[in-house]
């Protein structure tokens, strides 16, 4: 994690460095006539995709064909949803590449169900400058390499700048005075409820979002290193502790937040990700714990004009100031071929995905931020996966031109995360999905039921969450 | 011809048995293939430990035991049960008193009985998704909308513990019961005016003649949807699955719900997702076992 | 004038009573109520798809603020329903034709043709009437998978061929008609299946339309094992398409009531197309869609 840091500071103080980018092959020469394999390619936009979508797809095939011209190119349609995936990769039919949230691939890769890249990327010569803070979430204990991220995300929160004016919760300088730690994130919550009759806090706590964010909160107050939520005991066994002063302390301050404070919306249990962001985007929540790849939701897509809007660190609790880093990426089947894995590499280079920049990819990254600007979503630096400190300065410079926000707005977000003030952690490391599951139980019943007993909700929690970690792990 | 069992074949030529089985045999594939082998695999792969679809090994009864013990399955079986209660409470009665009333009506009976099944064609997702928008709470509801009419301040529905299974029921009912509605009025159509001319001679009121002619005359129908109610509302998945996600707190978690939770939930255990699966085919063959035995005693009275 | 005439339990002679009257009055009030209460949401949902996002979400007037059908059109166009409402109709079509098909000759076979051991057939499927089909859809799915058809309509078509309650409604239907036709028919030196296209079928027009209107019904709203074999969006039908967007979150809350509105409409016209049929015969023949 702190190598992922000090590599995200290295990126903006190379931002100013501009020069020579190492371009890659030049597109249309020819890299290797002899490989001769077929790839499947999962999340292909369907002919219902917009015109220019389905154009940069056939680009990305076209030069394929060109670079690999033995290499054949077979859309596919699919996009991943662990329930469809797992019969398909059993039953040999699932594409050679597709896209799965992070929190599904350790489960994936523990029970061999996705494909080996190593050697594909070490003949690409970019192994060793893969995210270490990824090898973490994309590789086995052997140090197996099955997958690539495909975007990342760092979880802040979004900040509905009318309200916070209405509220008379501004700076001298016209900039929203946000809250730094949770505590003033109710206190300020309680003045926009008062001042302006909207939601403080918009919490989707429905399925698994609600332990999703509760676990970020939960780090905050400290339930980290030994008091875990869950972890490895000297036995190797998983062990989960929902009971820990810390965890207790912090799901009272989330029952607070209903009961105490009232800040937060009127259907928080059945608020979903879309619904928080459509109540931020349309001015009936101010805040709303969110991440950087997500600020064309309230914007763009709900309507919230770029100018009203803002992103904040995540606030800090009283034992520290953690930020869930995670997103999507990519997987391949586990039938695929060396062969096979090399055209899946040289796929992924050329949509841009490996460290380096050629025109192609930089004209790309272009005509995305030039539409991204264009329908009113923010133009923001990307996080990257890999550590080549001149790639990621060439990006930054690029971004930097095309970006439309006053980056004050976004200064403390992007700072925290280089300077070092806020320490990014990944989500918990198995069975994340059941533990949020577990805990959004928890949270809905501190949300919904006044004076409910934490511990002893929590207890329940924890002993069922256990009885799945024996049942799925431990005694295996 | 055995004209007698009704049968076309005559008994003596086999080739003609062997042609009948054989014209059948493509929708026998098929009902083997849809409906009885996977049957037959959930029950197998019950009793196995699975690594994700892979049968790992054999362990008995491990997987229902590894279920039951645990809370939600408790939850999602007394909320399940709850369904049903709420569903006979507003599903079963509806239905009989909207039969009752439309088939009393002398004007605009044509519009009445096609409004009432109108809600019945309507993809029951789409319904759900509908009546999502009725129970949101805040200001914006449409439910709190139409309070607001008689100053009654916003209130909150689905958050509710208490009142999400009552709400599902509800939406479904809103869905089934005009349908179910014109099954009864069939029925009480074909009773003959004759009964109502003779119990009037006899002195009986409107009251008393839906009471002693009426509702005895629909009371076999009646069984029989009420059986089939409970075995539709024991299944009842995607309606909280959209709903309310099963929450608040496992409020409104079904039984199918949990099935569908350890198979595509994200843990992926086919073995324990087949556990309820049987569990609940369990609970509906006793339940319709009981039925049937009630029943067959009924029309040894008849 | 038209009389009207008395059908139900309050004859022409208890209008003499005047609590009757009231009672009468009553019956028809309530009967007003009742068609609101099943009309007003499909009301409301038509005129919450005329508001953009914002409004949606803070509006406190159940009436937009303008007309405007634009939000439709943008909407259909946005999410390429047009294609979604193709895949519809495909899987729709496929799914009438094996219900018909292959329910009717197994319904032929156990209610006309009744070869030695058909009973313990019929017993099955009297049996599979009462087993949810959900229950096994993991292994069905698996099988799917197995023999390479996801991403296909032809399971879901085939699915509609084995579907225990249309081949009891067959069974029941033919038992019920005149043996002499048939035998008539089979004497004539017809086969077997001749017999059943020839004249059996033609004899069967009304519970081919019931079941017809089901399985249209039916395949139109399925969603489930749609959702797993239809993997992308190029073949999602409508009904996937919008469990989709309630499950992944790809769409404005706005958006989705126009999309709730256009996976009504193809039932709606149907309905009215039918409605006689539906509120009658299927009423008669069914237990329930």
């Amino acid at each position: 994690m702190k190598r992922f840091i000090k590599m995200f500071s290295l990126v903006l103080a190379l931002c100013l460095v501009m020069t020579a980018i190492p371009f890659g092959h030049a597109e249309d020469e020819v890299i290797d006539a002899d490989l001769t394999c077929t790839i499947t390619l999962g999340n292909w936009p369907p002919d219902t995709a917009a015109d220019a979508e389905k154009a940069l797809f056939e680009g990305y095939k076209a030069t394929m064909a060109r670079q690999y011209p033995n290499v054949t190119l077979v859309p596919d349609y699919y996009s991943y949803s662990l329930s469809n995936y797992v019969p398909m990769a059993k039953g040999h039919t699932a594409p050679s590449i597709f896209q799965p949230p992070f929190t599904d691939p350790q489960l994936l890769i523990s029970q061999g169900l996705v494909g080996d890249v190593t050697a594909a990327l070490e003949k690409f010569g970019v192994l060793d400058q893969f995210s270490p803070s990824y090898v973490e979430m994309l590789a086995d204990e052997n140090g197996r390499i099955y997958g690539l991220p495909r975007d990342g995300y760092v979880l802040g929160m979004h900040i509905n700048i009318d309200l916070f004016r209405e509220a008379g919760l501004m700076t001298e300088d016209g900039l929203p005075m946000y809250p730094r730690t949770l505590q003033e994130m109710a206190e300020y919550g309680q003045i926009i409820k008062e001042k302006t009759g909207k939601a403080g806090l918009v919490f989707p706590a429905s399925e698994t979002y609600g332990g999703w964010l509760f676990t970020n909160i939960a780090w905050n107050f400290g339930c980290v290193g030994e008091n875990a939520l869950e972890y490895q005991d000297e036995d190797g066994r998983w062990v989960c502790n929902f009971t820990s002063p810390q965890c207790i302390a912090a799901m009272e301050f989330m029952r607070d937040l209903r009961w105490k404070y009232d800040i937060l919306n009127a259907d928080a249990t059945t608020t979903d990700w879309a619904g928080a962001h459509s109540l931020l985007g349309t001015g009936e929540a101010a805040m709303n714990f969110a991440a950087d790849d997500s600020v064309d939701q309230p914007t763009a897509n709900k309507g919230l004009p770029v100018d009203s809007f803002a992103l904040i660190p995540f606030p800090a609790g009283p034992e520290g100031r953690y930020a869930l880093a995670g997103g999507t990426c990519y997987m391949f089947s586990p039938d695929i071929t060396e062969d096979q894995a090399i055209a899946l590499m040289a796929y992924l280079k050329v949509l841009g995905k490996l460290p380096f920049l050629d025109d192609q990819i930089i004209s790309g990254m272009r005509a995305d931020y030039a539409a991204k600007r264009d329908r009113g979503a923010p133009v923001l630096p990307a996080i990257s996966a890999w550590t080549d400190a001149e790639y990621n300065a060439a990006k930054q410079a690029i971004i930097d031109e095309y970006c439309n926000v006053d980056m004050r707005l976004y200064a403390d977000f992007f700072g925290s995360i280089s300077d070092g003030t806020i320490a990014l952690k990944s989500e918990e490391p198995i069975f994340a999905q059941q533990l949020y599951r577990e805990l959004t139980a928890v949270v809905q019943r501190m949300i919904t039921r006044e004076g409910a007993d934490v511990e002893k909700a929590l207890r329940k929690a924890e002993e069922s969450f256990q009885e799945y970690l024996d049942d799925e792990y431990n005694d295996y | 011809m055995s004209s007698k069992k009704g049968r076309l074949l005559s008994g003596s030529r086999s080739s003609e048995h062997i042609k009948a089985w054989l014209i059948m045999l493509p929708s026998l594939l098929l009902m083997t293939f849809f409906v009885w082998e996977p049957l037959f695999e959930s029950v197998r792969m019950s009793l196995y430990k699975t690594r994700n679809v892979e049968l790992v090994r054999f362990i008995w009864f491990d997987n229902y035991l590894s279920v039951m013990k645990k809370d939600d399955f408790l939850q999602a079986l007394m909320n399940t049960f709850s369904y049903t209660f709420w569903s006979l409470l507003i599903g079963f009665l509806l239905p009989i008193v909207l039969a009752v009333l439309i088939g009393e009506t002398r004007r605009c009976k044509g519009i009445f009985r096609t409004v009432v099944y109108l809600p019945n064609m309507l993809p029951g997702l789409a319904v759900v998704i509908l009546w999502s928008s009725f129970f949101s709470g805040g200001a914006t509801g449409v439910l709190n909308i139409l309070l607001s009419a008689f100053h009654i301040p916003p209130q909150t529905y689905l958050t509710r513990a208490e009142w999400v299974i009552p709400i599902i029921i509800m939406i479904a009912t809103w869905k089934g019961a005009g349908a179910t509605a014109l099954i009864y009025m069939a029925s009480i159509a074909g009773i003959s005016p004759e009964l109502y001319e003779a119990a009037t001679i006899d002195g009986a009121g409107v009251w008393q003649r839906i009471l002693h002619i009426m509702l005895p005359a629909i009371r076999k129908l009646a069984g029989t949807l009420l059986i089939l109610q409970i075995i539709s509302v024991f299944q009842i998945m995607y309606e909280p699955m959209v709903l309310t996600k099963g929450g608040p707190d496992n409020a409104s978690l079904s039984l199918m719900q949990l099935m569908w939770q350890y198979a595509f939930g994200g843990s992926m255990n086919y073995g324990k997702a087949s556990a309820v699966a049987v569990t609940v085919t369990l609970i509906l063959l006793v339940m319709t076992a009981i039925y049937s035995y009630f029943n067959r005693k009924e029309s040894d009275w008849d | 004038m038209k009389k009207v005439q008395f059908t139900g339990v309050i004859r022409e002679y208890d209008m003499h009573s005047a609590s009757v009257k009231v009672g009468y009055g009553v019956i028809h009030v309530l009967c007003l109520l009742v068609t609101v209460v099943a009309i007003f949401p499909l009301i409301w949902v038509i005129l919450a798809g005329f508001k953009d996002l914002k409004e949606f979400m803070s509006s406190t007037s159940l009436l937009p603020r303008s007309f405007d059908p634009a939000p439709f059109i943008t909407t259909w166009d946005q999410l390429g329903i047009a294609r979604n409402y193709l895949n519809s109709l495909i899987s729709v079509l496929g799914s009438v034709v094996c219900a018909i098909v292959f329910n009717g000759l197994l319904g032929y076979g156990l209610g006309i043709l009744k070869p030695k051991g058909y009973g313990v057939v019929k017993k099955l499927v009297m049996l599979s009437l009462l087993l949810p089909t959900t229950i096994s859809i993991v292994p069905l799915f698996m099988n799917i998978q197995k023999l390479n058809l996801g991403n296909s309509f032809v399971p879901l078509w085939l699915s509609f061929g084995a579907n225990a309650m249309y081949v009891i409604l067959f069974v029941q239907f033919f038992e019920s008609l005149p043996r002499s036709i048939i035998e008539a028919g089979h004497i004539d030196g017809a086969s077997q299946l001749q017999t059943f296209f020839r004249i059996v079928l033609p004899l069967s027009k009304p519970i081919c339309a019931v079941i017809a209107i089901f399985a249209v019904n039916a395949a139109w709203s399925d969603f489930l094992l749609p959702y797993l074999v239809l993997r992308g969006a190029q073949m999602q039908t409508v009904m996937v398409r919008l469990f989709v967007f309630s499950t992944e979150q790809t769409v404005n809350a706005d958006a989705m009531m126009r999309s709730v509105v256009f996976s009504m409409i193809p039932p709606i016209i149907l309905f009215f197309i039918f409605q006689k049929q539906l509120t009658e015969n299927a009423v008669s023949v069914g237990i329930k869609g």
